[in-house]
Parts: C-alpha cells; structure tokens; sequence
C-alpha cells in the first residue's frame, strides 16, 4: 500500500519505519528521512529501520506524491491540530475516490468528526488509533501490540484498518472497536489512571519515611492483592517526559474545565514538588547551604531507555541546584546531547563522559533515573574520588543495608528507616 | 500678611455671595481649568476661583519662589532641618543613566544598586528558587512594616494586582502592621512555615510595632521547624532599612537586606527597597513603570510653569480652600475599587506631613494648615457620608479620581459597571457643585429635599490605572504636600508630633508588667488599676 505519515512525533517515525519494513510505501512531505531530535534519534532500532527503508527505496520524499496517498497516518503535535485540519482539506481536495485517515495525534476529543467532516464521500473515512507506544520499547510495541484499539463508526473503515495493520495482529490479537471520540479519549484515561498510581504510591513513600516504615515492604505487601499487581508501584522521584504530561495536562483540563475537580491537577502539581524530592534532602542534609558544593548526577532522561528529558526531575533539580549556587555535574548514557541543549553555556554545569567522573571530588551523588548501568557501581572506587560519600537515591536502586556497609549516608525514597541519617551524616560531615 | 495674601483675602470677600453654579456659567470655564501632564488629567473647574483668583494664586507662588524650593527639594538641599538632611524621594526614580550630586556622592548610582539587589531578590522568589529550611519553594510573602513600610505597597499592591505577570502569580502577598498581632495571629493559622518568608521594613529598625510582629513572627518558624533562629533567619527573612547595622545585630542575614537611605522619609518610601512586595506583585518591569511615571512627574513638577504645574496647581487649590474658604475637611473619593487604599495612604502622607502649626522659624504659624482627609471608595462612600456632604453643616473639599477606562478586553458586564462608576462620580461632583440647580423642579420640592450644592472639588481622570499613571498620581501628591508646606512655612519631612506618646507608652508597658499604677494622672492611673484588676480576675 501506499502511506503518507505526517507529523514529527515517535509514533510518526516507528510507524514509517514499521509500515515500509512491512512492504508498503511511504511518502514523507519533509525532506528529512531521519528524526532530528535527539530523543527520537536514541530510540532502540529506529534508526536503522528508517536507513534501510530509505535504502529499499520504501521510504520516499515527494511532497506531490504524498498528497495522493490512500492511507494518510497522522502523528503529528497538539499543537499542530489547525494545520492537520487544513492538511485534511487538500487531501480531499486531490483525492475524489476511497481515502483512510488513520489519526493518532493528541488533539482532545472530537478532532476526529471535525477532520471526517472536511471528507467528501462515504469511502472517505477518519479513524482514531490512539497512540499507545512507549518510548525505548516503540519499535517491538508498534509490529506486536497487546491489542488493537479502534476508533470508528464505519466497519468499512474499520476492515481498511486492520488490511493495513494485519502483519501486526494477524488475526489474533484483541480487537475492540469503539467511537472516535471514545478512541480520542482512551489515552487520557489510561494516562490519568498510571499517574494517580504514580502520585499515590509516591506520597505512600513520603509518609512511610514519616511513619519510619520501609515503603517496600509495604509495596511488596500491596501487590499481593491481585487487584492491585504490581505494576506502577515503584516510589521515585516523580514522573514525566513530554507525551505522558501532554496527555495528563489536557485531561486535567478536561477535568477542571468541564467538572471542577481538581483530581489530575493535584497530581501533577505534587509530581513538581516530588521531583524536587532529591534537592529537599540534600538541602536539609547540608542545612541549607549549597553555594559551592559539588553535585554529582546520574541520570535525566525521564525514565531508563529514553534520551528524552521533557518534563524529567532532573531539570527541576539542576535548576534548583543551580540557583544555590552549586556546582552540578551530570552523567547520563543518551541524554547529554539533549542536557548540553538545555543548558547552553552555563556557568558552574558540566557534563561528564563518565558516571564515574561525574563524582570526582563531589559533596553528593544524586541518582535521578534507573539506567542499568547504574545499578551495581564500585562503591569503594566511588566512596575514594568523593569529597563527601553522600548517595541520594531517587529510584530505590541500592539495597540501604549494603550502601552503608560500603560507608555512605544513604537517603531512598521510602526506605529512610533503613539508612537512620541522623546520625550518620554527622559522621561524614566530619570525615 | 503679604501683598499676594492681602489679595486672596480681599478675593475671598468679592466671592462670597458667588455660587459655584455661577461660577460654572462662565465660558472656555472646563477649558481654562483643566490640566494635563504625565497620565493625568486634573480638572479645576469646579473650585471656587475665577480667573482672577488664579492669576492671584500664581502671583502667590510667584511671591513665595516656589521654583526655588522645587529646585531645593530636588536638588537635594536640606528641606527637613529638624533631621537635618534632604528629602530626596525624587532620586528614587531617577533612570540609570542621570545622576545627582549630593555633598560629592551620586545617589542614582546607589539607588539603582538596590534596584539591582531588588531584582535578584524579585527573581529568585518568582522562579521558585527562593527555598524555605525544607527545600520548598517560599510561595507566600509576608510583609511586616507599619506607617510608610505598609500603607504605600498595601495601597499600591491592591491597586495593581491585575498587573501581576505569571511568574508573580505562584506567590501571594500578605501585610502586617498592627502591634497587637491581630493580623498576624490569623495569618499564623494559615500559613505553612515551609513556604513563607517575612519581609521585615523598617527604616529606623527599632519600630516596637514591627520588631515585635517578627519576634511572633521567628517564635513561630521555630517552634514549628525545630531548627535554630539563626538558620531560619538566613532563609526566611529580608530586611528593608536605612539601618543595616541594626539589622544584622538584630539576626538579618547581609546577605537579605535591602537598603535605602535617611534622605527617604517613611511616607515617600514605596519606591525604594520599601516597594519589595510590589516588586514582588508586578514584577520588576511593573515597578520600573512605576518609578517611570513618578519620574515623569517630577519632570513635569521641575519644569511645567506655575501655571500648568498640577501638583502646584492642586496646592495652591488646597491653599485657596483652607485659609481663604474655611474649609477644613478633605474627602479622598476614588471611583475605582482597586484604589481603595489610596484614601488610608494620603491620610498619612497629607496629615503626617503638613499636620504642623509650628514654623520653620521656630514660630507658631497664623494660618490653618492641613485640613482632616479622609476618605473611601466613592461609590460605597456614597452610602455611607455623602449625605453630610450633601446636606450637613461642614464645609468639605473633595478628590473625585477616576479612570476613563477599564476592563479592556474584559465581559461587557464589567465594562458597564466602569460606566456606571463613571456616571456616579460626574454625577456625584456636578450636584456638590450645583446643589439644586442640577434639577428642573428644585422650587416645588420640601426642605429636606433641597441640595445647597456649592461644595468644591477636584476631579483626577487617569487615562488608565497602570503603574505609570499610578506612579505619577502619587508623585502628584507627594509634591502638592510638599508645596503646601512652603506656602505655610512649616517642614513636611519630620513627624516630632508621634514621639511623645511612644515615650509614654514605654513607661506604661512598665507599669503593666509591674501591676503599678503610680506616677500618672488620674485617669490614667484609674484605668492601669481597673484593667490590672480584670486581667487578675481571670
């Protein structure tokens, strides 16, 4: 078949790379064949996919030839939903026969009826497929989805869809059809839903700390009730990245807008104040004074397998920390091209092309995303190049009794029972 | 008396029998009495003068060589030689790139040094990097002061509130002024120790009413963090003073102190480091527009002739009044409920200022000096003593301010109700004037229902409430009060009349403590004995 992909966002791309490795052929509008964010460029197997489909002559730049495409697959920003509906004019303007919308954009609810409102005939059809990829796994989610969720009223359009995606389900993957608007929606409810269990489980982490209680026992205790399971139980230092905040944010809005509750608001805004749960701690820990001292970070992608740093707690942290006036020193395995972006020129800010460099001579190691690298240092090697050996532990990676042992004051989210720094960071503080 | 004071009097006399509302019949009379400079227009026509009464007005000034005493002022020569130094609350606003000498030292230089300062302060809050003993961002100001550390940024922070940019709008603004803790015993209730920080104002840094509101103030950061007053010093206090020494021995950290300096009198204050909650509401652009529009008024004030100088003209209006009209009561009535303040702050700056009957020469004056203000929002002040403007006994000159437009770009339901403010305040100017001749029927109606009319006022008509017009209205008084003090001989820039009764207070808070009541009048004592008796009944 032939497909015209719009838009600039990870789905855009995976979907290019996964719909010409399929066979088909996709038109680009844009002259670039790659990503050019960073973010997008670190995603696991994109890259080559894209390579070798512009090599197999699949992926191919004509900005006349897109227009005339059968299928038309947008994902494309919020913010372009104005140029989207424009876009959708002049291809019903240069397309009279059969024509699949397939829209994966987060434009809210009911962009979907205004864009099919835009076609001409019945064989013209919108159909939302609400975006469900996660980054650093997209590529392997896109060809072998859980399920198939699709939104549209037309079974016409919906046989066209599965046609185009049967490589990927095969017959044998859920299917569940709903309206485009209930399709335009899912996500946000989706999203909405992991983020309570996020905020939750993270203000269970403060008040264990309140309450001298170990957060993963709890943890482990809850996920033993199959209503629950396991999963997004893990207390951190906050959640972000760009898409998952997007889809949170409008549904927020939704929400306050339309109903006055102040649910997804509260969230979000008690996500801010845990992301600055590491500066807290190192600000108590020195009494309020961090003009100067050193600050090793490990990590600020938004999560692991991710160069993304949109909305990471680490942004929050370095700004605070920069604003005390200390010296901040950043590793992270993909994301320094995207840090280096954000902070141009920055006085008292350094990258480091080592976890290890990034703690020379450091008052404080402050551990923000959970790479695997991170997890089983050389604590000896660490303790040696630190001024202080100081770990403050945003994602519960180290077991707190073997932390102390390899003498660190140790601060976990949840676990602070564990690591009594009362009296251990006096011993440091004068070590 | 002198010659151009002789005519006034003589004036006075030929216009006695004359009606404001005849007064109004003459022609171009709007045209000929109506000013404009700054962001402002100031209408006249409604005092009662003719042409000829302000020609003897400006012969007035003329006589007095009021040029040389806005040049002294200015300049910075010593106006208040009681306290022996300038009162140069001009210098404030003067841009970066001007200077002005004074005894060798450029003050611009230093002034926009704590202008500097202010704005590191203004954007370490608004970007939420100015962070309590816990980490958390300060989300909630509180600003402790009295007199001219509270009445001029409450008043002028409620008047531009709507000016706040986003940043501002993460943190609220609270004031504090009352000895008695009353308003900060609420607070208290409220507010989380994390998130807030004190502002402590005080030029002196020994007012009693403020130094004990902070003491409550500390008490309570430490009782609910556990922590050190020092610690909670450094994180949760400025300082706003001209003396920093006495605020560093007091626990001020150096490096949370704003200063100025003892040329700026407590009531000219608001636009120095004394402006910080401001600062803190507009941001630091909104503050600069308003030094701007002070600024342009000085201008204006420095070179407009006698004749179209609006704070001059306003003085020698407020002159005519008092010693030539016997009119001893002035109302302050804005239109426009975001000046409510306003009334509170020319109280103080009016009445602190020229409440005087001594003169520079150490003689007691012969002429009345300021007259009571007072004042209140005009619409709900019409519910309240319009009726006495209107039909009592007291002779009351009156400030009508009011902008032309408002809500732009707001619901057409707002929009209307500026109208009809607007139409209430032309209303409510026009019949003080005209009494009955503002009516067709006024012969047939019954005594109580008669207007005499013949009350004289001001009208103030901004273009819009912004910072700069707000800035230049205040500018306009400041330098009417300080004309006025020259024209009655007598120093706007000291306050003598308020230390006495903080003597008195210092011997009886003794006498509290000590459960005595010796030593004093007999009222005095009768009270000491009979609250001491009901504070050991409980």
């Amino acid at each position: 078949m032939k497909i015209t992909v719009w838009g600039q966002e990870l789905s855009a791309w995976v979907a290019r790379a996964q719909l010409a490795s399929y066979g088909n052929t996709v038109y680009l509008a844009t002259s670039e064949t790659e990503p050019v964010a960073s973010q997008l460029r670190s995603e696991p197997g994109l890259l080559s996919a894209l390579q070798l489909a512009q090599f197999n002559e699949r992926l191919i730049v004509d900005e006349q030839l897109a227009l005339t495409a059968e299928v038309h697959w947008f994902s494309m920003s919020p913010d372009d939903a104005d140029y989207a509906l424009e876009l959708v004019k002049t291809i019903a303007q240069t397309i009279s026969g059969p024509l699949l919308i397939v829209n994966q954009s987060n434009f809210g609810v009911g962009m979907c009826d205004l864009m099919q409102a835009q076609l001409g005939s019945e064989l013209q059809q919108v159909v939302y497929l609400p975006d469900l990829l996660q980054a650093g796994q997209a590529m392997q989610q896109f060809v072998t989805p859980e399920a198939l969720l699709i939104g549209t009223d037309s079974s016409t359009a919906k046989a066209s869809l599965l046609a185009l995606l049967r490589p990927f389900h095969l017959g044998q993957r859920t299917i569940q059809q709903m309206t485009c608007r209930e399709a335009e929606f899912v996500k946000y409810a989706i999203t909405g839903l992991l983020a309570l269990r996020l905020g939750y489980i993270n203000e269970m982490a403060g008040l264990c700390d309140q309450l001298n209680l170990d957060m993963d026992a709890i943890r482990r205790g809850m996920s033993t009730d199959k209503r629950i399971g396991t999963h997004y139980l893990q207390p951190g230092c906050g959640f972000g990245g760009l898409q998952f905040t997007q889809y949170l944010q409008g549904l927020a809005e939704l929400l306050t807008g339309r109903r006055g509750s102040v649910l997804i608001d509260t969230v979000l805004a008690q996500n801010e104040v845990n992301k600055e749960w590491p500066f807290r701690t190192l600000w108590q820990h020195y009494n309020c004074e961090l003009e100067n001292r050193r600050i090793a970070i490990w990590g600020a992608a938004f999560k692991a397998g991710v160069a993304d740093i949109d909305n990471a707690p680490a942004l929050r942290v370095i700004d605070a920390l920069l604003a005390q006036g200390a010296e901040v020193c950043v590793h992270d395995p993909e994301a320094m091209q995207a840090l280096a972006e954000r902070y141009p020129k920055t006085q008292k800010f350094s990258l480091a092309t080592s976890a290890y460099d990034a703690c020379k001579q450091a008052n404080a190691l402050l551990l923000l995303t959970d790479w695997p690298e991170y997890g089983s240092p050389d604590f000896p090697r660490l303790k040696r190049s630190m001024q202080q050996a100081l770990i403050i532990d945003g994602r519960n990676l180290y077991d707190p009794h073997r932390v102390q042992q390899e003498g660190f004051v140790y601060y976990t989210r949840g676990r602070n029972c564990l690591s009594h720094p009362a009296s251990l960071s006096e011993q440091t503080e004068t070590a | 008396m002198s010659p151009a004071w002789n005519k006034l009097l003589a004036s006075a006399d030929r216009l006695r029998g004359v009606h404001l509302r005849d007064l109004l019949q003459t022609k171009d009379r709007f045209e000929s009495l109506s000013f404009s400079a700054a962001h402002l227009m100031l209408d006249l026509s409604r005092q009662r003068v003719d042409s000829q009464v302000f020609n003897e007005l400006i012969a007035l000034a003329e006589e007095r060589d009021l040029r040389a005493a806005i040049k002294s002022l200015l300049n910075g020569q010593i106006v208040n030689p009681t306290e022996n130094r300038p009162a140069l609350h001009s210098a404030l606003r003067m841009p970066q790139e001007s200077s002005l000498v004074v005894e060798g030292v450029d003050l611009v230089s230093g002034v926009h040094e704590t202008l500097v300062q202010m704005e590191k302060f203004v954007e370490k809050i608004h970007a939420g990097q100015w962070r309590g003993y816990t980490g958390r961002a300060i989300s909630q100001v509180v600003n402790i002061g009295v007199g001219g550390s509270d009445l001029g940024p409450l008043m002028t922070c409620e008047a531009l509130n709507e000016f706040r940019p986003p940043e501002a709008e993460g943190v609220d603004i609270h004031f504090v002024s009352s000895m008695d803790g009353s308003q900060l015993s609420n607070l208290l209730l409220e507010l989380n120790p994390e998130t807030t920080l004190f502002v402590l104002s005080s030029k002196s840094f020994g007012t009693l009413d403020t130094l004990a509101n902070a003491s409550t103030a500390i008490d309570w950061l430490m009782e609910r963090s556990g922590l050190s007053r020092k610690q909670l010093l450094r994180q949760h206090f400025i300082g706003v003073t001209s003396a920093p020494d006495k605020a560093i021995s007091w626990g001020i950290s150096e490096h949370n102190i704003l200063r100025f300096w003892d040329w700026t009198g407590g009531r000219y204050s608001l636009w120095s480091g004394i402006g910080l909650p401001i600062a803190l509401t507009t941001g630091m652009q909104g503050f600069k527009e308003l030094l701007a529009g002070a600024h342009a008024m000085d201008r204006h004030f420095a070179e407009a002739p006698y004749e179209q100088n609006l704070p001059v003209l306003l003085a020698l209006l407020g002159i005519w009044n008092i010693n030539f009209q016997d009119i001893h009561a002035h109302a302050i009535l804005p239109y426009d409920g975001r000046l409510a303040h306003l009334p509170a702050y020319l109280e103080q700056l009016e009445m602190e200022s020229n409440g005087k009957s001594v003169k520079l020469d150490g003689e007691l004056v012969q002429t009345r000096t300021c007259p009571i203000l007072w004042g209140e929002i005009g619409p709900n002040a019409q519910h309240a003593f319009y009726q006495l403007l209107h039909q009592g006994t007291e002779r009351v000159m009156s400030d009508f301010i009011v902008p032309a437009r408002r809500y732009e770009g707001r619901s057409t339901g707002l929009i209307e109700q500026h109208q009809l403010a607007l139409a209430n305040c032309l209303a409510q100017a026009r019949v003080l004037a005209l009494g009955d001749a503002a009516l067709s029927d006024a012969e047939q109606r019954p005594a109580w229902q008669r207007y005499a009319g013949n009350q004289p006022s001001s009208v103030i008509l901004l273009e819009t409430l912004t910072p700069a017009s707000l800035g230049s209205l205040i500018a306009m008084y400041e330098h009417k009060v300080y004309i006025q003090a020259v024209i009655w001989g007598i120093n706007p820039f000291d306050q003598w009349g308020v230390e006495l009764g903080k003597k008195v207070a210092n011997d009886l808070i003794d006498s509290l403590r000590q459960q005595s009541c010796e030593g004093y009048d007999q009222a005095t004592s009768g009270l000491l004995a009979r609250i001491q008796k009901l504070q050991q009944e409980n």
